[in-house]
C-alpha cells in the first residue's frame, strides 16, 4: 500500500489522469455489470413455456394494454393451478410495444433471439400487429394477434403460423349492419377515422350492406387523434341520415359521443358505435352515451347465458377488487388461452404440431366455442350487439349495457376464403 | 501541484485519446465488433449501428457544416422506403435494393437541399421541416405502394449466396456484422471526407460564411455537397433499418425520428467524430432499459436529456475529450 502511494507520488504528472482513467474504468465495468446482459446467463428452466407479449403499456391505448397484459397473466396463472403441461409451467413475458411499429419489431426479435419463446401473443393497432407478424413468420413462430384487422388473415400478410384471436372489421360491420340497418333505418353517414381501421369497417359495411339496402349519404374521415368532431356536424346534418356510424376509437370514440350528446345530434338520429368500448363508457358516464347501441367482443354480463363468462368474470374480479374485465382485456386472456389449449392438444410446444392442434381444436375461452378457421385462421365468434343503458336502469356501476343481440358464431359472416387470397 | 494538474493533464489519457483519433474508423469499429456481446441482445445491437449512423450523417451535417435540419426523417424514411420497396414489391436481392434505397434518399436530398440552402437559420430547419412531412404525406398517402399508415410489409432480406458463403440474415449475429460491414465503410467515407479539403471547408462555412465566402469557396456548393452526402448516409442507415426489422414503419417518415437524431447527436457530442454514435447507442440502450423497469421511461431520458443540455451542452463524448484533453 505504502510503495504504491510513492509510486504514484513519484510519477505525480500521469498521476491523476490515471486514476481518472482507472475510474472510468470502474464504472465502465459497474455499468456493464449492472447491465441486463448478465441476465442472459441465468436463463430460467428449460422447459417453462415462454410466451412472448408485446402490446403499447404507455401510448394512448396504455390502459387497453394494461388490461390485455393482466387478463393474459389469468390465462398462464390458471393453466399453472391445473398443474402446467406434463409438469410444464407457463410464463408470460409482456414487452412495451409504445404503439410504435418498429419498437415491437424490435422486441419480438428480442423475444424469439434472446429470450427464445415458444410462441407471440398480442398487440394492439393494425400496424404493429402486421410489423410483429412479419417478424414471427419469417422466423416460424407462431403468433396469436389480439387486435382487429382485416388484413392479417389474408393475403399477402397470412401464413400458416398467424392465428387472429380478435373480431376483424369485416365481422363487427356486418353485424352491426344486420341490427342497425333494418331497425332504424338505411340512411347512413359514417364518420370514420382516416387509417386503415376506419377504412376497412366502411369497407365491411358496403359489403353487407348491398343486401340490406345500405344507403351511404357520405363517409366523413377525420384525422385520427383529432379533439374537435363538431366541425363535421353541420355537414351530417344536412344530409338528414337516420343513422350515424361512429367508426372512432379509443379515446377519440369518447370525445365524438360528448359533443354528439352536447350539439343534440343523438336527437335528431340513431347513433351507432362499430366497436363500442367498455372502458370509453366507463370513463365517460351514462348520459353521454345513453341509447348509444355498437358491436363488441364482449361484455361481462354474457354470464348470464355463457359459462365460461362466468367463470372468466370471477377470476377478474378477485384480483381486482370486484370490478368487471373489459372487451379488450378479454381478447388477451382468449388469445393466451388458445395457446395453452393449443399445446395440451398438440401435447408439446413443437410448432408444427402446435399449427395442427389450434386448427382442430374447439376451445370456450369466456364466450362460447370458438375455433380458427382452416383457410385463415380466423377466430370464428358471436359479435355481440350492445345497448347503452340510462342511469336509472343500472344496478351498479359496471352495468353499463345491455345485450340485445348476438351476431352468432359463423362462416358465413366472415370474407370468403377466395376473398382474402386463399387458394 | 493543483495548478500543475490543470496546465499540465495526464500525458496517458491524452495520448490514447489522440491515438484513438488517429485510427477512428479502426477504433469505432474495434468497439462495434463486440457490441453485441455487452449488448441485452442483438436486435438492440442492430439498432444501435443504425441508428448510430443515421446520427453520423446527420452530424455532418449539423456538428461539422452547422445547419440544423428538422427534417432527416425524410431521408431516414426514404432509405428504408427505398430499399423496402424493392424487395417486397419487386423482388429485388437485399445487396442492391441497399444501394437502390441510398441513390434514393440521396436523389431526395438533391430535391429537398436544393431548396433548403436557400434559406439559413430557423427558416432553414422551418423549410426541411415542412418538406419532410410533404414527404410523409406523398408516402402516407400511396397505399398500394407503401402500405400507408400499416407500414411496409414483406421486407424479407432472407438467405444469398455470396461467393459460395451462405449469407442468412434472419441469423442474429449475421446480421449485425453484414450491417457493420456497411456502417464500417460509411464510417470510412465520412472519415475520410471530414480530413480532405472539403472537411476544412464546411468547418470553415460552419464557423464564420461570409469569410468562407471571402477566401473564395463556394459556399452554396459546400452546403449543397454536404447536405446531399449527409442524405446518403441517413438513406443507407435506413436502408439497413426495413432489412433489419423486415418491415417499415410509417413513423420512420415522421418529425418525431428528426426529433430523435437531433437528441441523440446532442447527447453524444455534436460536432464530434464519434459522438453521434455514443448518443445513439446511450439513447437506444437508456430507453431500452428503463422501459423494462417502469412505464414512465420518457421521464426518465427526458430527464437526462436535460441534464446533458443544461450542463454538459458538448454532449457525453465533447465531455471526455475536454477531461482528457484540455
Amino acid at each position: 500500500m505504502k510503495t504504491q502511494r510513492t509510486k504514484i507520488g513519484s510519477n505525480r504528472l500521469a498521476g491523476p489522469s490515471r486514476r481518472k482513467i482507472l475510474g472510468a474504468a470502474a464504472a465502465g465495468a459497474a455499468a456493464m455489470a449492472a447491465s441486463p446482459f448478465w441476465f442472459n446467463i441465468a436463463r430460467a428452466a428449460a422447459e417453462t413455456i415462454k410466451i412472448g407479449f408485446p402490446v403499447p403499456l404507455t401510448g394512448p391505448y396504455g390502459a387497453e394494454a394494461k388490461q390485455q397484459a393482466a387478463c393474459a397473466q389469468i390465462a398462464v396463472d390458471e393453466f399453472n393451478a391445473a398443474g402446467g403441461f406434463n409438469g410444464r409451467m407457463a410464463e408470460l413475458l409482456v414487452r412495451d410495444s409504445k404503439l410504435n411499429a418498429g419498437e415491437a419489431a424490435t422486441r419480438t426479435l428480442e423475444l424469439i433471439e434472446k429470450d427464445k419463446v415458444d410462441c407471440v401473443v398480442g398487440s394492439l393497432s393494425a400496424a404493429v400487429q402486421l410489423a410483429v407478424n412479419n417478424v414471427t413468420k419469417t422466423r416460424k413462430v407462431l403468433y396469436v394477434s389480439i387486435s382487429q384487422s382485416d388484413q392479417i388473415t389474408a393475403m399477402p400478410d397470412y401464413s400458416r403460423y398467424t392465428f387472429h384471436e380478435a373480431l376483424n372489421p369485416h365481422m363487427t360491420a356486418g353485424a352491426v349492419a344486420r341490427y342497425v340497418l333494418p331497425k332504424f333505418g338505411k340512411k347512413v353517414v359514417f364518420l370514420t377515422p382516416d387509417y386503415a381501421f376506419g377504412h376497412e369497417l366502411v369497407n365491411g359495411y358496403q359489403a353487407v350492406g348491398k343486401e340490406l339496402g345500405l344507403q351511404m349519404l357520405d363517409n366523413v374521415l377525420a384525422p385520427i387523434g383529432a379533439t374537435d368532431f363538431s366541425t363535421f356536424f353541420p355537414r351530417i346534418q344536412s344530409l338528414h341520415p337516420e343513422v350515424l356510424i361512429v367508426n372512432n376509437f379509443g379515446r377519440d370514440q369518447l370525445n365524438t359521443l360528448k359533443q354528439v350528446a352536447s350539439f343534440g345530434l343523438n336527437k335528431q338520429m340513431h347513433i351507432a358505435v362499430s366497436v363500442l368500448l367498455y372502458g370509453q363508457r366507463l370513463a365517460g358516464g351514462p348520459e353521454i352515451f345513453e341509447g348509444v347501441v355498437g358491436g363488441s367482443n364482449y361484455y361481462w354480463r354474457l354470464e348470464d347465458k355463457v359459462s365460461s363468462a362466468k367463470h372468466f368474470n370471477a377470476a377478474y374480479r378477485k384480483r381486482n377488487n370486484g370490478a368487471e374485465p373489459s372487451d379488450y382485456g378479454a381478447y388477451g386472456y382468449a388469445g393466451t388461452y388458445a395457446v395453452l389449449s393449443g399445446i395440451k392438444k398438440a401435447g408439446g410446444t413443437d410448432t408444427e404440431k402446435l399449427i395442427a392442434a389450434l386448427e382442430e381444436n374447439r376451445y370456450d375461452p369466456y364466450k362460447g366455442t370458438e375455433y380458427f378457421r382452416k383457410c385463415d385462421h380466423q377466430a370464428v365468434q358471436s359479435v355481440l350487439i350492445l345497448e347503452a343503458k340510462p342511469k336509472a336502469k343500472m344496478s351498479n356501476q359496471y352495468d353499463v349495457f345491455d345485450i340485445v343481440e348476438i351476431d352468432p358464431a359463423d362462416e358465413k359472416n366472415l370474407r370468403s376464403c377466395a376473398e382474402e387470397g386463399h387458394v | 501541484m493543483t495548478a500543475g494538474h490543470l496546465v499540465l493533464p495526464g500525458t496517458r489519457g491524452r495520448r490514447l485519446v489522440d491515438a484513438i483519433a488517429r485510427h477512428r474508423v479502426a477504433a469505432a469499429v474495434a468497439g462495434l465488433l463486440v457490441l453485441p456481446w455487452v449488448m441485452p441482445y442483438q436486435a438492440l445491437a442492430v439498432n444501435v449501428l443504425v441508428y448510430g449512423l443515421y446520427a453520423v450523417g446527420f452530424n455532418l451535417l449539423y456538428g461539422y457544416t452547422g445547419l440544423l435540419s428538422f427534417g432527416h426523417a425524410a431521408f431516414f424514411g426514404a432509405g428504408a422506403y427505398g430499399c423496402g420497396i424493392a424487395i417486397s414489391r419487386f423482388g429485388v436481392p437485399w445487396p442492391p435494393a441497399l444501394i437502390i434505397g441510398t441513390a434514393f434518399a440521396g436523389a431526395l436530398g438533391a430535391v429537398i437541399g436544393g431548396l433548403a440552402i436557400r434559406t439559413r437559420g430557423i427558416y432553414f430547419a422551418m423549410v426541411t421541416l415542412a418538406l419532410a412531412q410533404c414527404v410523409y404525406a406523398i408516402f402516407y398517402q400511396w397505399v398500394s405502394l407503401t402500405g400507408g399508415e400499416n407500414g411496409l410489409r414483406g421486407v424479407n432480406a432472407g438467405r444469398l449466396l455470396l461467393f459460395g458463403w451462405q449469407l442468412d440474415l434472419i441469423d442474429p449475429t449475421t446480421k449485425y456484422y453484414v450491417v457493420l460491414v456497411f456502417v464500417a465503410l460509411a464510417l470510412w467515407l465520412v472519415s475520410r471526407v471530414l480530413d480532405s479539403p472539403f472537411g476544412a471547408v464546411l468547418e470553415a462555412v460552419r464557423e464564420n460564411e461570409t469569410r468562407a465566402r471571402a477566401c473564395g469557396y463556394d459556399v452554396r456548393a459546400t452546403k449543397f455537397l454536404s447536405f446531399v452526402l449527409s442524405a446518403l448516409v441517413c438513406g443507407l442507415a435506413g436502408s439497413l433499418m426495413a432489412i433489419h426489422l423486415s418491415v417499415v414503419p410509417i413513423d420512420t417518415l415522421n418529425y418525431t425520428t428528426s426529433g430523435l437524431v437531433v437528441m441523440m447527436t446532442l447527447l453524444g457530442g455534436m460536432g464530434t467524430f464519434f459522438g453521434p454514435f455514443i448518443g445513439a447507442g446511450f439513447f437506444v440502450v437508456v430507453e431500452d432499459v428503463t422501459t423494462l423497469y417502469t412505464d414512465h421511461w420518457q421521464l426518465v431520458v427526458g430527464t437526462i436529456f436535460m441534464v446533458f443540455v443544461l450542463f454538459f451542452p458538448r454532449g457525453i463524448w465533447g465531455v471526455i475529450l475536454q477531461w482528457l484533453r484540455p
